[in-house]
C-alpha cells in the first residue's frame, strides 16, 4: 500500500526534524537575554512538534539536532560544536527521550490509525471480490473483473490470472494503461484445500518496490477468494451438466415415446388392412377391398414420409446437413415440388395456388434441401388447413432476401405458439391427434439456418398460418 | 413378350416385382448380385433392367457402366431418397431414370413404359415432333408455336433439340452440359438454368407448372411435352 509507515524515515520526516530546531532557534534568539531556560523549553517544544508531525526518527533528529544547536547558540562556549558542561549533556539527554517518548507514542498511534484504515481497505477489497466473484458468472469474465480489481489497491502495472478449470485452460490479465511495466512480480497460487487452480501473477510497474510482506498477504487472501469462487463455478458446472443430461433424457424419452408411437400407429393399420385381406373366411365387396388397400396406402405413405423425416433429423443432429449450394430459381423448385405433391393435395380435396414472379433473383442454396423445404411446409399446411380449401405460395425480395410464404385457411397458430412449432416433435395444443410426427417444421429451419436464412410464422389474411422462410441472395454466393 | 431383369438382393422386392410384373404381361427373371446382373444382361438381352443401387457385391453404378460399355437397354434404377447422390452418379453413367423406394407399381410401370418407348440412339427420330400447339421440324430446325415461328438461339435450339430427343428420361445436369456444351462442361449449372429459363418462356412453358420442361431439383430436367398425334391443334 501508498501510505507512508509510521517508524519509517522519509523525506518529509528529514524536513520536518531540521525545520522545527531551526524556528525554534530564530525564536529563541531574541528570548536569549532571558537565560538558556526559555530557550530549552522552546526546543523541546520543537522536538516533541517534529516527534508528532515526522514521526519517531524526524523527533530524534530534531532532538540531536536541538542537542547541538542549544550549546551553539547559547552555550558557554558559543559558535563551537561541542557538548560540554552538565547543563548541555543533560539538555541534549532530555531532548532525546522527549523525543524518543513522544515519537513512539505518536508513531504507535499512527500505526494503529494505518492498521485500521488497512484493515478496512482489505474487508471492503474482500467483500468486493467475493460480490464479483459469486456472481456465478462465466468464470472466465469473473477473472477478468478480478486481475482487474486487484491492479489499483496493489498499484500494479499488470495482473495475470492463470488457471485450469476441468481440464480448460483460463487465462485473465488486466494492464493499467500508461504505465511501464517490468518491475517487481509477486506470485500467488489460487487454492482451495488441497486443490490448485492456477497461479496468479502481479507485476509493479517499472522503477518501483517490491509487493510488502502485509501485501503479498492480502494478495493471497484475494487469491484464496479467487480459487474459492472457481471452485464453486466448477461444482456448479457439474451441477448444470447434471440437469442438463435429465433434461436431455427426458426429451430423449419423450422422442422415443413419440417416435415409437408414430412408427406403430400406421404399422398398426397396416397389418390390420392386409390380415383382413388375407382372412379366408371373409368375401369383401369389391368396394371394401378397395377402402381397406387405400388405408394401407396410405399408412404406408404416412411411415415412409415419417422414416425420412427421422433420418434428416438425425442428419441435422450428427451435423451431416451441409448444403450444396448452387445458384437456383425458387419458381422452378416451387414448380416441380407442386408436380409431385399436387395429385396427393387434390384427392385431398386441396388446391395449390402459386404466384412467384419469374424475374426473382436467384438464391443460393441446396436445390434439393430447398425441395424438402418446400415438401415439408407444403404437407404441414395440408394437415391443418380443411379439405375444400386452398394453400397459397407466395415469393418476392424483401432487404436482399428472397423471401417465400406458404399460408394456408387452417386455424392459425396463436402468437405464443409460433416459436414452438419448430422444435421437433411439438405438435401444437391445436390437434394433438392430427397425424404427422412434429418433424417438418423442425427440419425446415434446420435446413433454412444452414443456408443464413430464417424462419417464422405470421399469421395469415383470413385467419390461417403463414410460414415463412427467408433467405439472403448474397449468402453463399461463388 | 417384355423381357424384365430384376437386379436387387432384397427377396421381398424381387418377389413382389415378379408378381405384379408378371400380372401385367412381362417376362421377369430376378437376380440379387451386381455380378449377376451384368452377366444377365449379357446372356438374356432384357429389354428393361430394374436395378438396385445398394447391392451387397458391386456398387449400382458399377453394374451400369459395365453394363454400358456393351448393352443399351434401358436401365431404370431403384433408390431410396437419402442415396441423391448415388442416384445422380448412376444417372450420369447412363441409367435412364430412377424411382424412389418406396414405389408405387403405377409409377415404376410409367417410367419403365417410357423408357422403354424412347427410341434407341441408331433409330432416326421423327422429323416433325408436336406437342399440343408447339411444333417442333427437327428436318428444318424450325419450331413455332401457335403457327407463330420461334426464333431460337443457335444453344438454345441444341437444348430444346436434346430434350425432345429424350422424351420423358430424367437428363443431369451433367449430361446435358456435355451434350449441348461439349465435353469440357459439367458443372456449369448457371449457364444451363439460364438457357432453360429462356427457352421455357420462348415455348410459353411455366416453371411453376411446367407441361414441357420439368425440373428435378438438384438433379436435371425432363421432358415431358406429350407427344401429339397428327396435325397440330392450332391448324384446322
Amino acid at each position: 500500500m501508498d501510505e507512508p509507515r509510521s517508524h519509517a524515515v522519509t523525506v518529509r520526516g528529514v524536513v520536518i526534524a531540521i525545520l522545527a530546531p531551526a524556528i525554534a532557534a530564530i525564536v529563541s534568539v531574541p528570548l536569549a537575554t532571558s537565560g538558556p531556560a526559555s530557550a530549552i523549553a522552546v526546543f523541546l517544544l520543537a522536538c516533541v512538534i517534529a516527534a508528532v508531525a515526522g514521526g519517531l526518527w524526524s523527533g530524534l533528529l530534531a532532538a540531536v539536532i536541538s542537542s547541538f544547536a542549544l550549546p551553539f547558540l547559547f552555550g558557554t562556549e558559543r559558535f563551537s560544536l561541542q557538548l560540554d558542561g552538565a547543563e548541555d549533556v543533560v539538555a541534549a539527554v532530555v531532548f532525546l527521550s522527549v523525543a524518543l517518548v513522544v515519537g513512539l507514542l505518536v508513531g504507535g498511534a499512527t500505526e494503529d490509525r494505518a492498521r485500521a484504515a488497512r484493515r478496512e481497505r482489505e474487508a471492503r477489497l474482500l467483500g468486493h471480490l467475493s460480490s464479483k466473484l459469486l456472481t456465478g458468472e462465466v468464470p472466465d469474465r469473473v477473472l477478468d473483473d478480478f486481475a482487474n480489481i486487484l491492479l489499483d489497491p496493489f498499484a500494479l502495472a499488470s495482473c495475470d490470472i492463470l488457471v485450469e478449470l476441468d481440464g480448460h485452460p483460463l487465462h485473465a490479465r488486466a494492464e493499467r494503461a500508461g504505465v511501464e511495466p517490468g518491475g517487481p512480480k509477486a506470485l500467488v497460487p489460487l487454492v482451495v484445500g488441497a486443490v490448485s487452480f492456477g497461479t496468479l501473477e502481479a507485476e509493479r510497474p517499472m522503477g518501483r518496490r517490491a509487493l510488502s510482506k502485509d501485501e503479498e498477504l492480502l494478495l493471497e487472501a484475494a487469491a484464496k477468494q479467487a480459487a474459492a469462487a472457481l471452485d464453486r463455478a466448477r461444482l456448479d458446472a457439474r451441477v448444470r451438466m447434471a440437469q442438463l443430461d435429465a433434461e436431455t433424457n427426458q426429451l430423449r424419452a419423450a422422442m422415443f415415446s413419440s417416435v415409437t408411437h408414430d412408427l406403430r400407429t400406421p404399422l398398426a393399420s397396416i397389418k390390420a388392412g392386409v390380415t383382413s385381406l388375407l382372412d379366408p373366411s371373409v368375401e369383401y365387396e369389391p368396394e371394401q377391398e378397395r377402402e381397406l388397400l387405400t388405408t394401407i396406402l396410405e399408412e404406408t405413405d404416412r411411415l415412409n414420409r415419417l422414416v425420412g423425416n427421422i433420418l434428416d433429423l438425425a442428419k441435422i443432429r450428427a451435423g451431416a446437413l451441409i448444403p450444396t449450394r448452387q445458384a437456383a430459381a425458387v419458381d422452378e423448385i416451387v414448380g416441380a415440388v407442386l408436380r409431385r405433391m399436387r395429385p396427393r393435395l387434390q384427392a385431398q380435396g386441396i388446391q395449390v395456388e402459386s404466384d412467384i414472379r419469374p424475374d426473382l433473383p436467384d438464391v443460393m442454396v441446396d436445390e434439393m434441401q430447398l425441395d424438402q423445404v418446400l415438401t415439408n411446409l407444403l404437407e404441414n399446411a395440408a394437415r391443418y388447413t380443411p379439405a375444400g380449401s386452398g394453400i397459397q405460395i407466395s415469393a418476392g425480395v424483401f432487404r436482399e432476401a428472397v423471401q417465400v410464404r406458404v399460408s394456408d385457411r387452417g386455424p392459425g397458430i396463436p402468437p405464443e405458439e409460433r416459436e414452438r412449432v419448430f422444435e421437433a416433435f411439438y405438435r401444437g395444443g391445436r390437434s394433438p391427434e392430427m397425424p404427422g410426427s412434429g418433424l417438418g417444421l423442425a427440419i425446415a429451419k434446420a435446413i433454412v439456418t444452414a443456408h443464413g436464412g430464417r424462419i417464422w410464422v405470421e399469421g395469415a389474411p383470413g385467419g390461417g398460418a403463414a410460414v415463412v422462410f427467408e433467405i439472403p441472395i448474397g449468402e453463399g454466393g461463388p | 413378350m417384355t423381357r424384365v431383369l430384376v437386379v436387387d438382393d432384397e427377396p421381398q422386392i424381387r418377389r413382389a416385382l415378379r408378381t405384379s410384373l408378371e400380372a401385367h404381361g412381362y417376362e421377369v427373371s430376378t437376380v440379387g448380385t451386381g455380378e449377376e446382373g451384368v452377366v444377365g444382361v449379357a446372356e438374356q438381352a432384357p429389354d428393361l433392367v430394374l436395378l438396385d443401387l445398394g447391392l451387397p457385391d458391386i456398387d449400382g453404378t458399377e453394374v451400369i457402366r459395365r453394363v454400358r460399355a456393351f448393352s443399351d437397354v434401358p436401365v431404370i434404377v431403384l433408390s431410396v431418397r437419402e442415396g441423391q447422390q448415388d442416384k445422380v452418379a448412376a444417372l450420369d453413367v447412363g441409367a435412364d431414370d430412377y424411382v424412389t423406394k418406396p414405389f408405387g407399381m403405377e409409377e415404376l410401370l410409367a417410367r419403365a413404359r417410357a423408357a422403354m418407348r424412347r427410341k434407341s440412339p441408331e433409330e432416326p427420330t421423327e422429323p416433325l415432333l408436336v406437342f399440343g400447339t408447339l411444333e417442333v421440324d427437327l428436318a428444318r430446325r424450325l419450331v413455332s408455336r401457335d403457327g407463330d415461328q420461334i426464333h431460337l438461339t443457335p444453344t438454345e435450339y441444341s437444348l430444346l433439340e436434346t430434350l425432345v430427343a429424350n422424351p420423358g428420361k430424367l437428363l443431369t445436369h451433367q449430361w446435358l452440359l456435355r451434350k449441348v456444351w461439349g465435353q469440357g462442361y459439367g458443372t456449369e449449372t448457371t449457364y444451363l438454368r439460364t438457357y432453360v429459363r429462356a427457352l421455357r418462356k420462348k415455348l410459353g412453358d411455366d416453371a411453376q407448372a411446367p407441361e414441357l420442361i420439368v425440373t428435378e431439383p438438384g438433379v436435371g430436367y425432363r421432358w415431358v411435352g406429350e407427344p401429339t398425334e397428327g396435325v397440330p391443334e392450332h391448324a384446322e
